[in-house]
């Protein structure tokens, strides 16, 4: 047997990511993720003052430093036990939506498309329509996407000054008020969005799209012109044709923290939200309520501080220690839950709040990479419809409040966290006050549950396991690994755990 | 209108003429018809860095290659798409290229880019000719800051 070992660097991802592959005549046997860097932001917010939190933590990602912000200030009020008032939920949802209108069309069409304009596909018959309208710089979808996005984070600067890194959210709620100016703004933006994601992206009005609920019913569609000749239409086709729906499934189980709070719960921790959350069991097919007491980090395979087992986020550690020449391999941690190993993104996302489209196609064809990045886009009109309802109920609620001063005596020590579902997937900030100061704060991204290395037990972790049985064609570009990894929409720069050493990652087998 | 972008991050040794040539500048009284800014690593963000002005001069270092601390204006085509340094894959070339593909009119863009010797990534701090071409650089900026310029 031909045993090749190979590190691929990928671009077009977040951040900095490394995945090493060994392949045993061709085909994927062993899979490791790598966080090539590490950023430390733990340990940056310990001993600070308490709401240092909302300030210091959306510069976790230029990506999305909304989720983080909201995340931050979602685990203050937990432990101050703030009650927020519907309006700021409004305008911290709508932002958030904004924040993630834009990553999934920029993630699908600048970073996932262009690998279908890789030379190798030259000789396929959808080619030439796939460079036509996908090839960086140059395909039509490409050169719409550019400017189409630039202006939808006009939403989070319309209620925070800026995008990136804004703090508008604050324990009792935002800083800026919703008033007829900004709202006729927003929806401005949402309708040019929206316009051109029904004449483009899928070809159809959003009803039409939503109202698709099983997978006959979406095949059957994928024949027409109008949604045949869409960019998400185009996208499947030729994914499908490539097999990109057999590959790549990972592990079956999911989570998700639930979509957005809802405005009518103003007290934390908020765990009604407007898409249910949960945790999907991928053997038994059932979806359970989410006990986030069940989540733990490991650190066996990773370059940190060694502990038994797993911990959860209050009583963890990020304690960075190197270790070249052993089998830890990487700055992320090994986040589970009950042990298992989960997935979370678009897909567990829509999954386990019900979408029936979503629902209906992974019970016809299970986990793949296609359908995840197809639920990415899915999302989008969901993402537009729920913003369009908070704008609305915002015009409704025009002059409620949307702050509520919180009184200094209720800012006491204690734990809390905040969960949020960010672009990527589920994203939780845990923290412990302690005489006034922040004594611990952890953060697991939804990149940390996908590329999670090898756990104490020696499971693989997600995206590990959705590599092994890939076969790759041509070692020196390996654009079926390409597909894979950027359908799970990778970020690893809030996800690891430092110093780029200039050394070459190497691990023990 | 003028916009005067300092591209780099200071973390990376000569990456950081952008930002360091911004530090200087930022001490000069600033006309109405300019505004300067430290952009850092932006990404696509920068591109709203391109409106509402008309004209653009773009301060950045360039890969090795050349003559470590001369000053260039290298014209747009010229800049490479993938010239970032780890990080997101998004620099200078890649927001040219996309800013040339947008339906509005664009502002006149000039670079004024160094040329360097090496990557130093997380050392932070100037190779000395590098140094001395952020004089050069101010200097020659300079005279955007002169409160009764007619440019």
């Amino acid at each position: 047997m031909a045993r090749v070992e190979l590190n691929i660097n990928l671009n077009r991802v977040e951040g900095d990511l490394e995945i090493a592959l060994a392949l045993e005549d061709g085909v994927v046997a062993e899979a490791r993720t790598i966080g090539t860097l590490y950023r430390g932001f733990e340990q940056i917010m310990v001993g600070r003052t308490p709401r240092d939190a909302t300030v210091i933590t959306p510069r976790v990602c230029g990506i999305c430093g909304t989720a983080h912000l909201y995340s931050a200030v979602l685990a203050l009020e937990h432990v101050w036990q703030t009650p927020v008032p519907a309006n700021a939920t409004r305008i911290r949802n709508l932002c958030l939506i904004a924040e993630g209108i834009q990553n999934d069309l920029r993630q699908t069409f600048l970073f996932f498309t262009p690998d279908f304009c890789n030379p190798r596909y030259m000789d396929q018959s959808w080619f030439e329509g796939m460079v036509q309208a996908f090839e960086p710089f140059r395909g039509s979808v490409y050169r719409e996407t550019l400017s189409a996005t630039r202006r939808v984070v006009e939403i989070v600067a319309h209620f925070g000054g800026q995008w990136p890194h804004s703090s508008y959210m604050l324990p009792g709620g935002v800083t800026t008020p919703a008033d007829l100016r900004r709202i006729i703004a927003c929806r401005a933006v949402l309708d040019e969005v929206q316009r051109w994601y029904e004449q483009r992206i899928v070809g159809a009005p959003l009803d039409d799209w939503l109202a698709l609920q099983s997978a006959d019913a979406y095949f059957a569609w994928l024949e027409t012109p109008p949604h045949a000749h869409s960019a998400l239409g185009l996208l499947s086709r030729v994914a499908r044709a490539l097999e990109l729906h057999r590959l790549a499934a990972g592990t079956p189980h999911m989570i998700s923290y639930g979509a957005w709070c809802d405005p009518e719960e103003w007290a934390a921790p908020h765990e009604a939200r407007l898409l249910p959350g949960g945790f999907y069991d991928g053997e038994s097919n059932k979806v359970e309520p989410l006990d986030q007491q069940l989540i733990n980090e490991h650190v066996r395979h990773s370059w940190f501080r060694s502990y038994d087992g797993g911990r959860h986020p209050w009583t963890g550690e990020t304690v960075p220690q190197f270790q070249p020449n052993s089998d830890r391999y990487t700055w992320a941690k090994a986040p589970r839950y009950a042990d298992r190993v989960v997935q979370t993104g678009p897909l567990a996302e829509l999954l386990i709040a019900g979408d029936a489209l979503i629902a209906s196609l992974h019970a016809a064809e299970g986990g793949n990479a296609w359908l995840r990045q197809f639920a990415r886009v899915r999302r989008i009109a969901i993402e537009l419809t729920y913003a369009r309802r908070m704008l609305d109920e915002l015009t409704l609620h025009i002059n409620d409040p949307h702050f509520l001063s919180p009184s200094k005596t209720q800012e006491t020590d204690g734990e809390g966290y905040g969960l949020v579902m960010a672009a990527r997937g589920a994203l939780g900030h845990w923290l412990r006050i302690r005489d006034g100061a922040i004594e611990k704060y952890q953060i697991v991204t939804p990149t940390a549950w996908n590329a999670s290395p090898r756990d104490s037990n020696g499971k693989p972790g997600h995206w590990e396991q959705s590599l092994v049985g890939v076969a790759v064609r041509d070692s020196d570009d390996p654009i079926e690994i390409g597909h894979i990894i950027r359908s799970h929409d990778p970020c690893l720069v809030c996800t690891v755990h430092m110093l780029e050493t200039g050394k070459r990652v190497r691990y023990a087998a | 209108m003028r916009h005067i972008i300092c591209f780099g991050n200071p973390l990376h040794g000569d990456d950081g003429f952008g930002p360091a040539v911004y530090q200087r500048l930022a001490l000069l009284p600033l006309p109405e018809d300019l505004r300067l800014v430290e952009a850092g690593t932006p990404g696509l963000a920068a591109l709203a860095l391109f409106e509402g002005c008309d004209d653009v001069i773009i301060v950045d270092a360039l890969m090795p290659g050349g003559v470590p601390g001369q000053l260039t204006r290298p014209p747009l085509e010229t800049v490479e798409a993938e010239t970032s340094l780890p990080g997101h894959g998004v620099g200078v070339g890649y927001l040219l290229q996309a800013l040339a593909i947008q339906p509005k009119s664009l502002p006149r863009i000039q670079i004024i880019a160094v040329e360097t010797s090496a990557v130093a990534l997380f050392r932070p701090g100037l190779s000395e000719p590098v140094a001395r071409a952020v004089e050069e650089a101010v200097s020659l900026l300079s005279k955007y800051f002169q409160l009764n310029s007619h440019d």
